[in-house]
């Protein structure tokens, strides 16, 4: 009666399973290219757990997002409507290097000679101004044959008010050519913006043949193993689906791996009572963060692959949890500029070399040298004691880089430290006071290998008072596939003034985005009574653009309700943007989330022992808090931990994925659930 | 004060945390304004100077846009220098470009002073275009203005928000001299946000590390940048490079640059006199797009504040297109100043055609239409600027379908949005087939875009520019095609335009904007065979063009 997640990471796949009595137990084994399932079965086999015992499987991977940016994709065709051939390369005429006469524009993903037009047109009302003319697609079909396209991509201006042609071209072709992978704009979204959805259609259907194949064969080679409960794979917006629907629409894998850790913070946060919370998620390589008030995640719809300072990137249009990432994690290099600047980051030594101390070649120090070379990490007991860190290399590294500053070998560990903590807190600060919330009002829960060495100084620059280290952080992102729900967002774009007299049309609206959603469901037997519904409607101030995302009550909405949903669209915005105005609000976009409860884990309190906290100091050390000073700090062996226990700063707790610091001014105790939890002591107490 | 207080890793935070409170403030902007062409075009910039007015970090949509400010907030305190002049929780608004306002009118500047106990440490800024600011004509750039005042509503640097109460009849004044008051309201909330969250950023940081240390760390950091721009500068050959360019209008415009070890130095003395119409760049417009062409020549990264431009002089003439008397029109400086930028690039790219692409359509290509919604009712404006062909350089193609070299983070909007909003139909959105750009590295391609009109006396103003001298090749590479708008009327009838002001359209009529494809780098027939097939496949180029320009079938059949 085995609880599993799997996560296929760059480097490596990861497992988590729960036994009924709510242990955690965990496992890693390499990435296998090419064959992906294989790493999934390898790391099943070096648990020593039985695919027959499973109650539960849940899958991560980032098949699709490594699809794309190594363009593995198949060879994909997009058919359009006449006189729109080109928005796919056009884009939106953008330019983020601006100063740049040479800039880059991204490569569209279908050539030109691949992309065909059809004659036909609905305005964006939806109405049909020239019917769709199917004359020429048997022989444009004729051409992606000799031209050995693999999958179709279909897309139509306004579409998303209309999907009726898309709809024939699509059965058309599935009857003209039933081999081939198909998809259409509308199956994936209802959106407005012609460019963004054509990419997303273009991208999706550029990773579905491998993401069937990918599928098919993990599904077949699991029940082949005996195991008889249904897989489901972890999404972008922080939910899990079934295997078919994510076969149909596979670009929704896209971020399923950060989104996983961001939906286990507001599961953990849910259960411990912390419902306003900033999660970051500090790997090797990246730090990821996102907001989570009310105990609820936020997603956006305008995500984009390879965006950066120098490149537009391509847009998804999908539902993708709302966080920033930026180039920083354990094994960002530090390095200094032609005008002696010292920057973190974004290059990462990755796991080969990987940072210095791993001896394996690595030259240029790390974030995570820096905190060896402080006396943070234990260099005896380095990765969880699969390594001995090699200091004579970290000082070497460290002194060539302050003889290149000029400043002292401490200082320019300092210096990595406070740089790579700036540039997360601005991160931060992006999700955060840029949007309108105070830091102080949350909870920092910082996970993923680098989550406990870092969190406490983002929370002193952030003024944060609560910090929370899960248990087994290394291996959050895991843990918390095992908490979702199945969800699925359906967005409809369609412009509606608020005014009571159009509650009947809004009313209706969601109805239908209800009714579908319950028969997809109910498609694949999952029975009406386990789907419930949430509403958001995406508004704005007449003849804005940008819309502001509020909840709508469940049922009917009768003209009497439209004011209070006025007034609560106007306070939103109002935090949001500082202002309000008395200008006539109007809904644009229907987002509605059906989700459909399955039997997921439910966390179990951690049993004690009776150990005392004593008992698990390991000694002291000599510890460089950076901007706290240097200090005598007891030492921990986090792994033997209860709940209970508590101690006091300056420490450091060590345990075998990550080590945490507990600063001088902060308490630490560890709660029912094994996890760490710090607070300030406030002055006077 | 000891070197000890300022190290470099806290003035590197320091300066870190700046350029984040203006990407803040930027963002901020964007998501709360009322017009397409600040949150969509993106024409719009921010910035963060110090307490005189030095620009220390900017955010920007529009690259010409990043090193604008710093000339508002100098003008400001210049007028208000006395003692109490300016006070906490002041906002301080100008548009008029003799003024610091520095563009036309339409270009608005917020600025506000940031205290820290009762002293200036810094200064939170933005500008953006405001959609309408009344005048002669609806959007208010017209082509027949004569004089600034039938430009719009002048705010020669006046206070907005007095000690932090904003001051009513401004207001008044304001959206009573405007045809579209909401949108004028909705963007100047919007602009304020900004400005706070420009404020409450930089507070944050002396609060944190002192008034001192972060006063260095700007200082600093202008040094910096401009060691940045001194060390680009030693790529470029120093000498004295000159140019001379027929321009549509019949006039000719002249430069020349001197480059030394240690300047860069822009003359423009020799230009005509100051256009009787709007066609005119205020010394400050100048100067500012003189100082994009020196960025783009130089050290094309992102990075720029005021010490960036340390080394750029700028010669202009008084009573001169580039530098103009009261009380001369400047509503369409920006075709002027786009044709600055690219006869600078030109002036140094002729001299160093390696270093460099060729020229690119080099318009705004600003369009102009409105009318009332067939299915609101409700009257609506287009100010757009169009997409076209960037030049091929010694390394590749050119971009097809790309703003011009004044804009950066500019979207276009989309046919699907262009529909709902504005009532008319967008036909065609794609490349077009014009001739142009061969070379062995290509031009990319101009835009072809039809909108038909969907309601009866709708009216249409553009000033395009390079409609009759075409983007310019270099080292043997084919000029690109021109910029111009053609209307296909509801009973077939076609007539052409590249500049013209309130044209009648009605149902059906057609307006066909055709923007110029890049010119083309190096001999056509050096043009690889393999990419020329690929062309062909592809319809880049048309077999009659493939044979025409690059000797195609003939080439292919030597190769057997």
């Amino acid at each position: 009666m085995l609880r599993v997640a799997t996560d296929i990471g760059g480097t490596f796949t990861d497992l988590v399973y729960v036994t009924p009595d709510g242990t955690v137990n965990t496992a890693k084994s390499n990435t296998t290219s090419g064959e992906f399932e294989q790493g999934v079965m390898d790391v099943i086999e070096a648990s020593d757990i039985s695919p027959e015992d499973f109650v539960s499987f849940v899958h991560g991977t980032t098949i699709v997002i490594n699809a794309i940016t190594e363009r593995k994709g198949a060879k994909t065709g997009l058919i359009t409507t006449e006189g729109f051939r080109d928005i796919l390369e056009i884009g939106r005429g953008n330019r983020p290097d601006f100063f740049n006469l040479e800039y880059e524009k991204p490569k569209p993903f279908v050539p030109r000679y691949l992309r065909r037009e059809l004659k036909e047109r609905i305005n964006y009302k939806g109405q049909v101004t020239t019917p769709l003319d199917l004359t020429e697609l048997p022989a444009i079909l004729d051409d992606f044959r000799k031209e050995g396209v693999e999958a179709v991509a279909i897309c139509l201006i306004n579409s998303y008010a209309n999907p009726k042609h898309e709809e024939k071209i699509l059965e058309k072709i599935q009857e003209l050519w039933p081999e081939v992978s198909v998809v259409a704009s509308h199956q994936i979204t209802r959106e407005w913006r012609e460019y963004e959805r054509t990419n997303t259609a273009v991208l999706s259907g550029y990773v579905q043949p491998i993401a069937h194949r990918y599928l098919d064969r993990l599904t077949t080679r699991l029940s082949e193993a005996g195991m008889n409960c249904t897989p489901y794979i972890m999404q972008s917006n922080c939910g899990i689906d079934t295997v078919k629907s994510a076969r149909q629409i596979p670009i929704t894998m896209i971020e399923s791996g950060p989104a996983s850790g961001i939906w286990g913070a507001a599961a953990l946060g849910n259960l411990v009572g912390e419902p306003e919370i900033i999660a970051i998620d500090i790997g090797g390589t990246t730090a990821k963060c996102s907001l989570i008030t009310k105990g609820e995640i936020k997603l956006n719809t305008d995500y984009k692959v390879e965006r950066s300072d120098i490149s537009a990137g391509y847009p998804a249009m999908v539902p993708v949890v709302d966080l920033v990432e930026i180039g920083n994690g354990g094994g960002s290099i530090a390095w200094i500029d032609d005008y002696q600047r010292m920057h973190v980051g974004p290059q990462s030594a990755g796991a080969e070399p990987g940072p210095v101390s791993y001896g394996l070649g690595g030259t240029e120090p790390t974030h995570t040298d820096a905190f060896l070379a402080l006396g943070v990490i234990n260099p005896n007991y380095f990765c969880g004691e699969t390594r001995t860190a090699d200091m004579e290399a970290v000082d070497k590294a460290m002194s060539k880089l302050a003889e290149k500053l000029q400043v002292s070998e401490q200082e320019a560990a300092h210096g990595i430290v406070r740089l790579a903590t700036n540039n997360m807190v601005n991160a931060i600060k992006l999700i955060s006071v840029n949007r309108g919330y105070d830091p102080r009002d949350f909870t920092l829960m910082a996970f993923g290998g680098g989550g406990g060495l870092n969190a406490y100084a983002l929370a002193r620059e952030l003024n944060i008072k609560k910090i929370i280290i899960p248990k087994e952080s290394s291996v959050f992102s895991a843990w918390g596939m095992l908490l979702s729900d199945l969800r699925r967002d359906y967005l409809l774009t369609q412009i509606v003034d608020m005014k009571e007299e159009n509650s009947e049309l809004i009313t209706s609206s969601w109805k239908k985005l209800e009714k579908e959603a319950v028969e997809q469901y109910e498609e694949e037997k999952i029975d009406r009574s386990r789907v419930s519904f949430s509403r958001l409607a995406r508004c704005r101030y007449q003849n804005q653009e940008h819309t502001v995302e509020i909840a709508l009550p469940e049922g009917d909405i009768k003209a009497a309700d439209i004011k209070a949903i006025c007034d609560r669209f106007h306070d939103h915005y109002e935090r949001e943007y500082t202002y309000r105005l008395e200008a006539p609000v109007e809904l644009v976009c229907y987002h509605l989330i059906a989700t459909a409860e399955i039997d997921k884990l439910n966390p179990e309190k951690h049993s004690k022992t009776g150990i005392k906290i004593e008992d698990t100091v390991k000694g002291k050390r000599e510890v460089d808090f950076v901007e706290q000073g240097i200090h005598e700090a007891d030492i921990y062996d986090g792994n033997i931990f209860e709940p209970g226990m508590n101690l006091q700063g300056p420490a450091i707790i060590e345990e075998s994925g990550t080590t945490i610091i507990v600063p001088p001014n902060f308490v630490c105790k560890v709660d029912d659930y094994g996890n760490y939890r710090l607070n300030l002591i406030e002055e006077g107490e | 004060m000891t070197n000890q207080q300022y190290d470099p890793i806290t003035s590197n935070i320091i300066q870190n945390s700046i350029q984040a409170a203006a990407d803040e403030m930027f963002a901020a902007f964007r998501h709360t304004a009322m017009s397409a062409i600040i949150y969509e075009v993106l024409d719009m910039g921010v910035g963060i100077t110090d307490k005189n007015g030095e620009l220390a970090s900017s955010g920007a949509g529009i690259p010409a846009f990043a090193g604008l400010l710093d000339k508002s907030v100098f003008c400001i305190l210049n007028k208000f220098n006395k003692p109490d002049d300016i006070k906490p929780g002041d906002i301080f608004i100008t548009n008029d470009p003799y003024h610091g306002g520095v563009t036309h009118l339409n270009d608005v500047v917020l600025a506000m002073p940031i205290f820290l106990n009762g002293e200036i440490i810094a200064w939170s800024a933005n500008m953006a275009h405001y959609n309408d600011v009344g005048g002669a004509v609806p959007g208010s750039m017209s082509n027949e203005a004569t004089e600034i005042y039938q430009e719009g509503f002048i705010l020669s640097a006046i206070k907005l928000f007095s000690e932090g109460e904003p001051i009513r009849s401004v207001f008044d004044i304001l959206t009573s001299n405007c045809r579209m008051p909401d949108f004028l309201t909705g963007d100047l909330w919007a602009g304020i946000a900004s400005l706070r969250v420009g404020e409450s950023r930089i507070l944050e940081i002396c609060n944190k590390y002192g008034k001192e240390v972060f006063l260095h760390a700007i200082e600093e950091y202008l040094d910096y940048a401009e060691q940045v721009s001194l060390d680009a500068m030693k790529e470029l050959p120093n000498g004295v490079y000159k140019l001379e360019e027929e321009q549509d209008n019949g006039q000719t415009y002249k430069v020349t640059v001197e480059i030394t070890d240690d300047e860069f130095i822009i003359d423009l003395t020799e230009n005509p006199d100051q256009d009787s119409g709007p066609f005119n760049s205020s010394r400050d417009g100048t100067l500012t797009i003189c100082q994009l062409a020196f960025k783009g020549v130089t050290s094309p990264d992102k990075m720029s504040n005021s010490g960036t431009f340390r080394p750029l002089k700028v010669k202009t003439r008084p009573g001169s297109v580039f530098d103009p008397t009261f009380p001369a029109a400047q509503a369409i400086y920006y075709e002027l100043t786009v044709r600055l930028s690219d006869l600078i690039v030109r002036c140094i790219a002729e001299q160093l055609p390696k270093r460099l692409p060729a020229g690119n359509f080099s318009s705004v290509c600003g369009t102009l239409f409105g009318g009332i919604h067939p299915d609101t009712g409700r009257p609506y404006v287009v100010i757009e600027p169009e997409i076209g062909g960037w030049g091929g350089s010694a390394r590749s193609d050119g971009n097809s379908g790309q703003f011009s070299m004044m804009h950066g983070e500019t979207y276009n909007c989309p046919a699907e949005v262009a529909e709902a909003r504005y009532g008319v139909t967008v036909d065609y959105l794609s490349f077009h087939d014009e001739d142009g750009g061969a070379g062995k590295y290509k031009g990319g391609k101009g835009v072809r875009i039809d909108y038909r009109i969907r309601s009866d006396n709708a009216w249409m103003t553009i000033s395009y520019t390079r409609s009759k001298f075409p983007p310019w090749p270099l080292e043997g590479g084919c000029e690109g095609s021109p910029n111009y708008i053609l209307i296909v009327r509801s009973d077939g009838s076609t007539e052409k335009y590249s500049v013209i002001s309130g044209l009648t359209l009605n149902t059906d009529d057609i307006m066909r904007i055709m923007t110029g494809t890049g010119a083309g780098w190096g001999d056509p027939l050096e043009r690889d065979l393999d990419k020329l097939k690929d062309d062909v496949k592809n319809e880049y180029v048309t077999l009659e063009q493939a044979n025409k320009y690059y000797d195609y079938e003939n080439r292919l059949k030597k190769e057997g």
